[in-house]
């Protein structure tokens, strides 16, 4: 195998780990997750030092530092993990229904349904609070998914390329609404600008709080879809041959998807690339069956989260460049090498 | 035959929308014994062989898994008895060896019955049964036509079922990795008991291979029996609309048909 960026991920890349070197890349994962989160608690505007951090979190003193250590780094610290681990999720879930690698949550149009709602419900009913504007994230994202779904059905089945198809038709019609209602608000624009591309600043613990069973939910359902999502990889025939209720799984998916990406987009705004370039780095590192695919990708998604957030403290510094642009240049660059290795 | 057969396909009539593809088809599958499908294209072979999976749906008649009707059968436990390999089966190339094998299993484990050891064991017999062990970590993309034909029938070995259908495994191979599929597919029935139930397009191979050889032609059963019955010049002319000369061939004393021109 060639040398290319996911390697960096772990140096333990083999086709199919046995148990022992699985669990050591479980374990390096998770390792590695805490002390991303760590470093996000820690590193920002103002830098504290661990122990500043250990006694903001458990001897609270009132003091600066404890108060933007648990008022406004802890909770996106927290939201950024279940935001990557769950849109990480659904990417693998998207991409075995599609039967495409190059297929994610945005590929169902439940990010651009999420942004729509969020738009109209700003700029005609003049929604501001970011509670108001996470829960019509989430509704839009839901009703994304039922339409792609209801469409998909209605046409005659919920086969691979119909259902990519679908979504991409959807996802393209509520971006260029979503210009339209902008073109003509620009103080909108200004407002929401930075929600459209997706970010954990200034998120309450609530969200945090509220969000986090939707992603359980999905990341749990996702895990009991994992063997019948392992035949699901081979054509249709041979899954029904294997006796796999196509149909059910799935409807199962699709609920799966549609909580996972709700409740991420409602935290977070669309965060883009997460979904589609995680379930690769994935793979090559536990191979291609399902149970460890998702929990493989849940820990490199939300180590990848983390990450991003902390670079987007940074790359304009002093000001905060939205994480969704950061996960989408970094995520652009890996999805290139990936196609050119194919092509290759 | 003595033994009652292992599948009876009783009064099958079956329709794509108003097309009516088999019309009130009834035949016998005698079990432990490899049975071929063979006619024209169009003639409903492979939606036979299909229907017989329960992937088509019949509007009339029905089809005896020893004695019970198969539409009467769950997901899990039909697919615990019937196996297939579809006519082109597809998989991702990153996926290895092992892991298609291993979709066979899916059948016999459920949520509460997790991967066991009679999984592992069938596994690995499956994959030393069709020779693909050594090829147990490479993925599918790195394999040839022969090789991945080996897998995919490992894969239904894996499954473990009484009647194995494959529908049409040896199309796009070579002459010689014709000959090892089928001989892979003797094996699945003379060492591992399978009933086998084959669609096959070459009437040679077709000829070769058979314990009992299926004609079918405008949705019912033409003629069916052991190769030496059916490989007559007048029934072949009937069947396939071909004039052709049936030889007995040197090598294996099978009955051999040379096709002189179209009626």
């Amino acid at each position: 195998m060639q040398a290319n960026v996911l390697h960096e991920v772990s140096s333990n890349a083999t086709p199919l780990p046995r148990s022992t070197s699985l669990g050591l890349v479980y374990g390096g994962l998770l390792i590695t997750l805490v002390a991303a989160m760590v470093l996000s608690v820690t590193v920002g505007y103002r830098i504290y030092s661990l122990p500043q951090a250990f006694a903001a979190l458990f001897a609270f003193d009132g003091s600066e530092a404890a108060t933007v250590i648990t008022s406004l780094r802890l909770p996106r610290a927290i939201i950024a993990p279940l935001v990557g681990a769950g849109l990480a999720i659904a990417g693998v879930q998207v991409q075995t229904l599609a039967r495409n690698r190059i297929a994610s949550p945005d590929t169902l149009g439940l990010n651009a349904g999420a942004s729509l709602a969020v738009v109209v419900a700003s700029a005609v009913f003049g929604v501001g609070s970011l509670i108001g504007l996470s829960l019509t994230a989430a509704l839009g994202a839901l009703v994304t998914s039922l339409v792609v779904f209801a469409i998909a059905a209605g046409a005659g089945g919920l086969s691979p390329i119909r259902i990519v198809l679908i979504g991409v038709t959807i996802a393209g019609l509520g971006q260029s609404i979503v210009q339209i209602i902008l073109t003509n608000n620009e103080a909108q624009l200004q407002n929401l600008l930075f929600w459209l591309a997706g970010s954990f600043v200034d998120r309450p613990m609530t969200l945090a709080l509220s969000g986090g069973p939707f992603i359980l939910a999905g990341a749990a359902l996702a895990l009991l879809l994992a063997r019948p999502l392992d035949a699901l990889q081979a054509d249709d025939e041979t899954a029904k041959g294997l006796g796999v209720p196509l149909t059910l799984v799935r409807i199962g998916c699709f609920v799966s998807v549609s909580l996972l990406t709700g409740a991420s987009v409602a935290m977070a705004g669309p965060v883009s690339f997460v979904g589609l370039v995680v379930p690769h780095a994935a793979r090559r590192l536990v191979g291609l069956r399902h149970g460890r695919q998702i929990i493989a990708a849940a820990l490199i998604g939300a180590i990848y989260a983390v990450l991003a957030d902390v670079a987007a403290r940074f790359v304009i510094f002093p000001v905060e460049a939205p994480v969704g642009a950061i996960t989408a240049v970094l995520g652009g660059i890996v999805l290139v090498a990936l196609l050119r290795r194919r092509a290759a | 035959m003595t033994d009652s057969p292992a599948i009876a396909v009783d009064g099958l009539t079956l329709a794509y929308g108003n097309t009516s593809v088999l019309d009130t088809l009834s035949l016998a599958i005698p079990r432990g014994k490899i049975t071929v499908l063979a006619g024209p294209n169009g003639c409903g072979k492979s939606t036979l062989l299909r229907a017989i999976r329960r992937l088509h749906k019949p509007s009339a008649g029905r089809i005896l898994l020893e004695t019970t009707d198969i539409a009467k059968l769950g997901e899990r436990m039909l697919a615990r008895q019937i196996g297939l390999l579809a006519q082109s089966p597809s998989a991702p190339e990153d996926m290895t060896v092992e892991e298609l094998v291993r979709l066979g299993r899916y059948p016999h484990q459920s949520m509460l019955q997790p991967w066991s050891p009679d999984d592992t064991r069938a596994l690995e017999t499956a994959m030393a049964g069709t020779g693909v062990t050594h090829l147990r970590e490479r993925h599918l993309g790195s394999l040839s036509g022969g090789q991945l034909q080996r897998v995919w029938i490992a894969m239904v070995l894996a499954q473990e079922t009484e009647v194995v259908c494959l529908d049409e495994p040896v199309n796009h191979l070579d002459m010689s990795h014709q000959l090892d599929c089928l001989d892979l597919v003797r094996q699945l029935n003379s060492q591992f008991g399978r009933t086998i139930v084959l669609v096959l397009h070459d009437l040679n191979l077709a000829a070769r291979y058979a314990d009992q050889l299926v004609f079918l032609r405008d949705g019912v059963v033409a003629a069916s029996g052991p190769p030496e019955e059916l490989m007559v010049e007048d029934l072949i002319a009937r069947v396939f609309d071909v004039d052709a000369m049936v030889i007995t061939d040197p090598a294996y004393g099978r009955p051999l048909c040379i096709p002189l021109r179209t009626r």
